[in-house]
């Protein structure tokens, strides 16, 4: 009986994160606003950065315009920023886009399907994944600094194998 | 043996881990304390006149107790 009561206590802890080095799980999501489904498969060859956000995330108002300049910047390159809205309705989400544009790929994620293969931890959190499907930077949070050090970090991996 | 297994049925339905990325439930009206603010507000303020005593709210301001 002690044992199950123990086992219980690790129940929450049994996801584990996506870490920098692990290969970024499978994804299979339907898009925000557009028909069809978006997977990280289709993707393969591009420097992607996965991004969690949610109408309700304060740090993603800085968050969502820093990485559309980047998705403009870099996408003739290879460069493919996937947003998974993490808002309980579509309604919430089409609001937010509508003060804040964006151009990238996005992906709603209702099931939770997604936010749970990546075991996301903070809000916004962001995987940069290299050519090859690797995660190699996770960004949990999202600061002025981030946008700058993510500049470089997007720059040097599409250095690798272009 | 049964009744263990039962309370702990219970007790484990009765909590739920809330992921960050689930918090937009939270954010929800219906899930606020307060179902009016305004009303709360008002509640909170008369309270104390009314009992002759204030303290145990929370207060917004400096604590000046020109409330």
């Amino acid at each position: 009986m002690r044992c199950i009561l123990a086992a219980l206590l690790f129940i929450p802890m049994l996801a584990v994160a996506v870490e920098a080095g692990q290969p970024a799980p499978a994804m299979d999501a339907p898009r925000l606003g557009e028909p069809g489904n978006l997977t990280l498969q289709s993707l393969r060859g591009k420097v992607v950065y996965v991004d969690f956000w949610a109408s309700w995330c304060v740090p993603c108002r800085l968050s969502m315009p820093t990485l559309d300049g980047l998705h403009k910047r870099h996408a003739d390159r290879g460069f493919a920023v996937v947003g998974v809205n993490k808002d309980a309705t579509l309604g919430d989400a089409q609001r937010f886009l509508k003060r804040v544009p964006v151009s990238f790929l996005l992906a709603r994620d209702d099931k939770d399907t997604v936010a749970k293969a990546f075991d996301v931890k903070a809000m916004p959190s962001g995987y940069l994944i290299d050519r090859k499907g690797k995660v190699r930077k996770v960004h949990r949070g999202f600061t002025a600094e981030t946008a700058a050090t993510l500049e470089q970090e997007v720059q040097d991996l599409l250095k690798e194998g272009a | 043996m049964k009744a263990l297994a039962l309370t702990l049925l219970i007790a484990v339905t009765g909590c739920a881990n809330v992921a960050p990325y689930q918090r937009a439930h939270l954010a929800r009206p219906d899930m606020a304390f307060e179902s009016n603010l305004g009303v709360a507000k008002a509640m909170e303020k008369t309270f104390p006149a009314k009992e002759g005593a204030s303290g145990g709210a929370s207060v917004g301001g400096g604590g000046c107790g020109c409330n």
